[in-house]
């Protein structure tokens, strides 16, 4: 892994957990922008070595994220395969702007549609339970909010940045919310009507990529038989083969206990895997998908994207 | 008998603070109460001892400065600079580099760098850059930016409450020997460290990284709410406080009645913002008592005639007023390099009024001028020259970046010296 290489990916895993992966592109794409208006090479082949140079950065960062995959692969196309072949246009700067402008709105519009899908699922009346700090779910929510549905939210408890970032979310859009501690939702099970969840990607062994703790809760509700979705659109998808637990990273640290003089390692895993088949719904931006459905289409980008 | 007693108290007291086997304000008071039991000073006298204008003045700043803080504008001009820069190494060295003067000249440097220091081991690390050329140069500009005002460094206030110099007489007198020093200091800077700070405007995966950075920044600081009211109510206390500070021979106020006016007004208008018990809470009682344990403790000394006899004997060695002056400083600033500035400068107090009244019509001016240089600059040299540094290295420690007592000497000794000689300099031309 090169020195570029490691300060991406370790930015990339900071701000996927402040952002969220939607967002985080979002940023990467406005960076990017900002970087070539002030970019001064001398060359414009020198532009041009360094566009294909980061492009492989960004796709290739650990963990390897679907979305820019999609998006800087859609990018490489038009930027190295097109842009850069108009070798003496001055206005090549103003040509790349153009094609990441239009990935952007092509993002936003993704973005849309999955929140026009997310109105296929019933939520009037109901009580959702949120965990993770999915700005997908937060964005639904919103939308749900303000197309006046009534519902209630429960805030499953975690890290304190998630929930605070969840409570920040719903308190601005004046989303009616308690917070309960992930671990004593046994007690309220029968108050709960569905469960939402967004995800990082979609492996191609079925398996979505969560916020750690996300297994063990949607385990619970699946149990429970309580109907949880998944909300995130196919530009997250994995489309390559995945290596084992490639996507999981394990923080270890040393901690002081808070009134004694003890001091322990402390583990924190990164994420978690979960089989797509403990969700009862899939809501993409193609529609909302059963998950044997979800296999299908997954399978169909797979083989064209080979 | 009574001399050697005070001394020894002094002495014990003053290795205690250096050694700081506990806290400073500890020793000091011991030291001040023992002045006082021992029958060296009698409790009036240790009262009347303390400069009360010198502790109002830094509560009332401590204060100001705290209710300031909490309306998020100087993290929001951080901010805002940060996205100016473009993610430019360069732009970014400059520009923090000047905003760390700058607030240091009107908040302490201790607050100037807890909140400049993060950000810039942010952006620059998140960037693959090494951050230490950047902390080293808002440690020593931080040390020069409290150089220039009344209120920049306790050193200044010490000798402001002593003198009864103003706001204003200090950035007269002073203004030219720190705009030197800054150049000269920006310009070492420049050449050392050029490979890490040099442009990068032509390399997009460098431009693209310090882009990301900078929104990562900006996002974090959007989570936080600003209210455009309190900023605007803080930003014009403050600015009412330094004309005040200015116009203070017009007013015919103390500094600390300008200073606590503008604080207890600010926090009346901002009392729904702020939680005035916090606020209150934030002044550094160690911090005054050590001021007032000193003041109490040179009292003593003073009484005993020796600082009387130093200053007779500094004063009869030359006539010279510069090489007065350039004792002043190159004593003061090589003390101030190793030990603690504030009790150095309440010791030298005394001294230079004492050789000032031994010179009788002449103005020796300068003498208080090659102090407060000496005090404020000297502490740049080591890493515990100025609390400032040490603040600095430990915020760089918990953020993974280790600054030694020696990789920091390596660069900053020499360079101090260099500052004290354009010092000495000024102390030439202001003495022809």
């Amino acid at each position: 892994m090169t020195s570029k290489n490691k300060i991406f990916s370790d930015l990339m895993r900071e701000l996927e957990v402040e952002v969220g992966t939607r967002d985080l592109t979002e940023v990467v794409l406005l960076s990017l922008i900002d970087a070539i208006k002030g970019f001064k090479g001398s060359k414009f082949d020198n532009f041009c070595k360094q566009y294909s140079e980061l492009a492989e950065i960004l796709t290739n960062t650990e963990p390897k994220f679907g979305i820019f995959r999609y998006y800087f692969g859609f990018l490489e196309k038009e930027i190295a395969g097109k842009v850069c072949r108009v070798s003496n246009d001055n206005t090549w700067k103003k040509h790349a702007i153009k094609k990441i402008n239009e990935v952007l709105k092509n993002a936003r519009k993704l973005k849309r549609d999955l929140i026009k899908y997310s109105d296929k699922i019933n939520v009037n009346g109901k009580t959702i339970l949120i965990h993770d700090h999915s700005h997908t779910v937060q964005d639904v929510l919103v939308h749900y909010k303000s197309h006046g549905k009534k519902f209630k939210v429960i805030i499953a408890e975690q890290d304190f940045e998630k929930t605070h970032d969840n409570i920040e979310r719903l308190h601005k859009a004046g989303i009616n919310f308690t917070v309960v501690p992930a671990y004593m939702l046994s007690h309220i099970h029968d108050q709960i009507d569905m469960v939402f969840f967004g995800a990082l990607t979609l492996k191609d062994t079925m398996n979505f990529v969560l916020n750690p703790g996300a297994l063990s809760l949607i385990t619970e509700f699946h149990v429970e038989k309580t109907p949880v979705y998944m909300f995130m659109g196919i530009d997250k998808f994995s489309l390559w083969k995945s290596k084992k637990r490639a996507e999981i990273f394990i923080h270890r640290h040393k901690r002081k206990h808070a009134h004694k003089p003890i001091e322990y390692e402390r583990i924190k895993y990164s994420h978690d895997r979960v089989p797509a088949k403990l969700f009862k719904k899939i809501i993409t931006n193609e529609g909302v998908l059963t998950p044997e459905k979800l296999k299908k289409v997954f399978m169909e980008k797979f083989k064209n994207r080979k | 008998m009574f001399e050697y007693l005070t001394l020894g108290i002094f002495g014990l007291a003053f290795v205690f603070i250096v050694i700081e086997r506990f806290d400073k304000s500890l020793a000091a008071l011991l030291g001040a109460l023992l002045m006082v039991i021992f029958r060296i000073l009698t409790p009036e006298e240790a009262i009347h001892a303390i400069h009360f204008e010198t502790i109002l003045l830094l509560m009332a700043m401590m204060i100001l400065v705290n209710i300031a803080s909490k309306s998020g504008i100087f993290e929001w001009l951080n901010v805002k600079i940060a996205a100016f820069t473009k993610g430019n190494p360069l732009a970014i060295f400059l520009l923090f580099s000047l905003l760390t003067a700058v607030f240091s000249a009107f908040l302490d440097n201790v607050t100037t760098v807890i909140l400049i220091v993060p950000l810039t081991i942010e952006l620059v690390r998140g960037m693959g850059k090494d951050p230490k050329p950047y902390i080293f140069a808002e440690i020593i500009f931080s040390n020069i930016g409290g150089g220039l005002t009344l209120i920049g460094d306790p050193p200044n206030i010490i000798i402001g409450g002593a003198t009864g110099f103003n706001f204003l007489d200090f950035v007269v007198n002073l203004w030219i020997p720190i705009l030197f020093v800054s150049i000269l200091t920006m310009i070492v800077f420049l050449l050392k460290n050029w490979r890490t700070i040099k442009p990068i405007s032509d390399k997009l995966i460098d431009l693209t990284i310090a882009n990301i950075i900078i929104r990562k920044v900006k996002i974090k600081f959007v989570k936080k709410t600003i209210h455009l009211d309190f900023v605007i109510k803080v930003i014009l206390a403050l600015i009412a406080t330094i004309i005040g500070f200015m116009l203070q021979g017009y007013l015919q106020l103390p500094n600390y009645v300008i200073a606590f006016t503008a604080a207890i007004i600010l926090a009346i208008v901002t009392t729904k913002k702020i939680n005035i018990h916090e606020s209150f809470s934030s002044v550094e009682w160690t911090t005054l008592l050590f001021f007032a344990g000193l003041f109490v403790m040179v009292a003593g000394i003073e009484k005993t005639g020796v600082l009387e006899q130093l200053s007779h004997l500094v004063a009869n060695s030359t006539d010279n007023i510069f090489i007065l002056a350039l004792i002043v400083l190159w004593v003061s600033g090589v003390v101030s390099m190793i030990l603690d500035n504030i009790p150095f400068v309440t010791v030298m107090i005394p001294v230079i009024a004492g050789i000032q009244a031994s010179f009788g019509a002449t103005d020796v001016s300068i003498l208080w001028w090659a102090l407060s240089l000496g005090a404020c600059l000297g502490g740049n040299g080591t890493l515990i020259g100025a609390s400032a540094n040490v603040i600095s290295a430990d915020i760089a420690k918990k953020h993974g970046v280790n600054i030694s007592f020696l990789g920091y000497m390596k660069f900053s000794l020499p360079l101090t010296f260099g500052i004290l000689l354009v010092c000495s300099g000024y102390l030439y031309f202001a003495t022809l």
